[in-house]
């Protein structure tokens, strides 16, 4: 297996997934880079038994106000999934639509979101839109539970055109205007008041007393719409699928300005933007094809390392790595609220915007968290895969203080490091030798060597790109 | 319908015990009900994580065995007290599963995260723990339902090592069966348990999605369900309960129902939850809010309020001839008589 393709590997599966260990990027590499993109479009694999977690954790299952711990249940799936794209897509899409906790204040509600962007992330846009539209906890975050025939509320209505189809400059006020009447009467029934036993499920409900059926005119077709008839001509917009292509783009190639400023900057590869654009229209708002143009086009495979790791990504990625939290042992709660340290609490975004991202993600509180947090479970020689790569540098015998670093590097990604950060690596590793295994205490002083050099790792710049 | 004549047999629904509350007068994600020969059960409360920045042992909330008379009537309920709390500490919970009551009345509450089994007096007085994590005779992977019989034996679901244990009082291993899997005498992941006047072992097979009959040596003798949302179908059986006729009670916890098989496995009958009236800790609640009121007279229908969600345990009260269903998720009991004297009304009338 050359290290070229193990590495091209270690790229998609960071990007199209959460990482890989070095005994699955081989695995895959042998099964080819075209196969292992049709395997992460199409998934065959098992998805997470939730009951599992349930089970253990009944309180998760309609949470209380609780910052941050909600999420424990996502964040279990998130480490145990074997269906990884189809995970990153539940992200993306959480990114795109972010609906929060801070308002919504029903866990279980913002779970069953995700939850739909699980089912339908890979699948058709149009119809996600729609269900979307009629999901409780968008609803209500977007106030189109106050959106009436005799009293329009905008919120949702502006929110479908700005943020999440066409984006700013491709649609009047009139637009907004008529798009939100269009959306009037499609709201949530009342459910009982959660004080005496506890919180109660949402539903959609459509009141067509309260609907405007009256004629409308959108973005130049005049009707008496109502709202799938809206998202009918959102979705037959250009300016829809250049949207949608460049939240993919930036999402899973490289980082693009903030959404706000892209009525003002142009994309930083129009031509890739116009490539996943065209897909998306020729297969009728289909996400997969998209995704699969994506993955096995020169674009993709050349930004190695071009994009910073959200939060979510160094969490789950060091999770998964490391191993040793796929059982949802008690404090899962706690460890859910990482995220947030980070800059990123799951499922409670900071605004309709969603979270800004690339180098916004990294300020000097974050970057200790990020650092700390990688560092204490790549330290962690206990972990099914830091023993895993124990296990392979024993098989090598003797190693050398700059094979050590190297072997090390190689394995945590591999890792493309600069040399001056190699350099230093290899200066630490210096200073007690070659790692050695011959005796029992040799055993002892190189595991704990392998932690520290790992911990060193973790803090390294480049740890923290993907 | 909250009297339900089904195959000779007639189930009225009684009434709800309990709303949702950390302490006192109501529950936290209850999920095993013990009742003793008198009026007083025990609620053991699973808790909710809760708490942020604090060590693995003390994010939760809520955990505590509640002490409750609940009569025979709407509201008769009296709390009592409540002991035992979260943590790792001798006489501490960290995910209390399965509770069962000894001759003299002392409590027994398995935990599966700590592998071990903590014994309280009739008062709540901690009393003695044992039990040890691993695979070995004895040793414990997430014990969860417990049963004693006439001989204060104690049979104890080893969950994640797929099998039943048998103690003694003291915690002495006696023997074993089961093992992972789906044949006949096989478990995957069983949760609770229930010993009939027998002496005959019942197991919810959880992820089998069937619960099976033992003779006390663990020689399998029967098995009731099989996966679905239909008839005498069960998804994920969380608890069993069985009656003096030799009727099977299965908490169907992911369908959110009680199925009711006979002695001969024929399915009975279902409950789905009939609370359609609020208990008296319930109504305090509500009608100390204004708006809640408001709210829920707003409500098109309030079946949702009525109905189980998330049952998980399940105890016959073989004195009074009822069912207690630890319905986890709304914090409540909900209690169904077995009538044995029920006058069937005409059809004119």
């Amino acid at each position: 297996m050359t290290s070229d393709k193990i590495a091209l590997m270690a790229h998609l599966m960071r990007r199209g997934g959460f990482g890989a260990g070095r005994e699955e990027l081989e695995a895959r590499a042998a099964k080819g880079y075209e196969a292992t993109v049709e395997d992460l479009v199409n998934p065959r694999e098992e998805p997470v038994d939730r009951y599992e977690f349930l089970r253990y954790h009944p309180g998760y299952i309609r949470h209380i106000t609780s910052p941050g711990m909600g999420s424990a249940n996502w964040l279990h799936t998130l480490i145990n999934t074997q269906r990884p794209l189809e995970e990153k897509m539940v992200l993306f899409w959480h990114h795109v639509f972010a609906t929060g906790a801070s308002k919504v204040d029903h866990w279980h509600e913002l779970v069953a979101q995700v939850d739909m962007f699980r089912e339908r992330g890979m699948g058709n846009y149009r119809d996600m839109l729609v269900a979307l539209a009629k999901n409780p906890a968008m609803i209500y975050w977007l106030d189109n539970c106050d959106n009436h025939g005799y009293a329009v509320n905008e919120n949702w209505g502006r929110e479908l055109l700005e943020l999440f189809s066409m984006g700013v400059g491709n649609y009047t006020e009139e637009d907004v205007q008529e798009c939100s009447r269009a959306f009037t009467g499609w709201t949530i029934a009342p459910v009982p008041p959660r004080i005496y036993y506890g919180r109660f499920d949402w539903h959609f409900d459509y009141k067509e007393e309260d609907h405007d059926d009256g004629e409308k005119t959108f973005l130049g077709h005049t009707g008496r719409f109502n709202g799938e008839d809206i998202i009918n001509i959102v979705c037959q917009q250009p300016a829809t699928a250049q949207f949608v292509a460049r939240h993919l783009y930036n999402f899973f190639v490289a980082d693009e300005p903030q959404v706000p400023a892209w009525s003002a900057t142009p994309p930083q590869d129009p031509e890739a933007i116009d490539t996943l654009a065209k897909t998306f229209m020729d297969s009728g708002y289909e996400i997969a094809p998209v995704l699969r143009v994506l993955f096995n086009s020169d674009f993709f495979k050349n930004a190695r390392f071009a994009k910073i790791k959200s939060p979510a990504e160094v969490v789950v990625g060091t999770l998964r790595f490391a191993g040793g939290a796929e059982f949802p042992a008690p404090g899962i709660g706690n460890l859910a609220k990482n995220t947030g340290y980070m800059g990123q609490e799951l499922l409670n975004p900071p605004s309709v915007e969603g979270w800004h991202t690339g180098v916004e993600w990294i300020n000097s509180g974050a970057l200790m968290k990020r650092i700390n947090f990688a560092a204490e479970m790549l330290g962690d020689v206990d972990r099914p895969g830091i023993q895993d790569i124990i296990g392979r540098l024993q098989v090598q015998g003797e190693l050398p203080p700059e094979e050590f670093v190297d072997s090390c590097l190689d394995l945590i990604g591999p890792l493309e490091v600069k040399p001056e950060t190699r350099l230093q690596l290899v200066e630490h590793a210096t200073e007690k030798g070659a790692l050695r295994w011959g005796t029992e205490r040799e055993v002892g002083v190189s595991t704990e060597r392998v932690g520290e050099i790992l911990k060193l790792i973790a803090s390294v710049r480049e740890y923290q790109y993907s | 319908m909250v009297t339900q004549l089904a195959a000779g047999r007639v189930f009225d629904f009684s009434r709800v015990v309990g709303r949702t509350a950390v302490s006192g007068m109501g529950f936290t994600q209850p999920v095993a009900v013990a009742i003793t020969g008198g009026d007083l059960v025990y609620v053991l409360n699973r808790g909710w994580e809760q708490i942020s920045n604090v060590p693995w042992n003390r994010t939760q909330n809520g955990i505590r065995v509640g002490m409750v008379t609940i009569g025979d009537e709407p509201g008769d309920e009296e709390f009592v007290g409540d002991f035992a709390k979260r943590g790792d500490d001798p006489g501490e919970l960290i995910w209390p599963t399965g509770m069962a009551l000894d001759s003299h009345g002392n409590v027994y509450i398995t935990d599966e995260w700590l592998n071990r089994v903590s014994i309280f007096d009739s008062r709540g007085k901690f009393q003695r723990m044992w039990g040890a994590e691993g695979a070995g005779e004895g040793q414990f992977s997430g014990p969860s339902g417990i049963a004693i019989d006439q001989h204060d034996e104690l049979y104890i679901v080893d969950s994640r090592n797929h099998r039943v244990q048998r103690f003694s009082k003291n915690g002495v291993f006696l023997d074993q069966w089961g093992g992972l899997g789906a044949a006949a005498g096989k478990l995957d992941s069983p949760w609770g348990i229930t010993i009939d006047q027998q002496g005959d072992v019942y197991v919810a097979d959880h992820k089998n999605h069937r619960v099976q009959k033992f003779a006390p040596n663990g020689r399998p003798l029967a098995e009731f369900g099989s996966y679905g949302t239909g008839r005498g179908q069960l998804n994920r059986p969380s608890d069993v309960a069985v009656d003096s006729d030799g009727d099977v009670y299965v908490c169907d916890w992911a369908n959110h129902r009680v199925q009711i098989f006979g002695p001969d496995g024929r399915f009975v009958a279902s409950f789905r939850g009939d609370a359609q009236e609020l208990s008296k800790w319930a109504k305090m609640s509500l009608e100390a809010n204004p708006d809640a009121i408001r709210r829920r007279r707003e409500v098109p229908s309030l079946e949702a309020e009525w109905r189980f969600s998330f049952p998980t345990g399940v105890t016959f009260d073989l004195v009074k001839n009822r069912l207690i269903v630890t319905d986890c998720q709304r914090g409540r009991l909900q209690i169904y008589n077995k009538l044995k004297d029920y006058v069937q009304p005409a059809r004119t009338i």
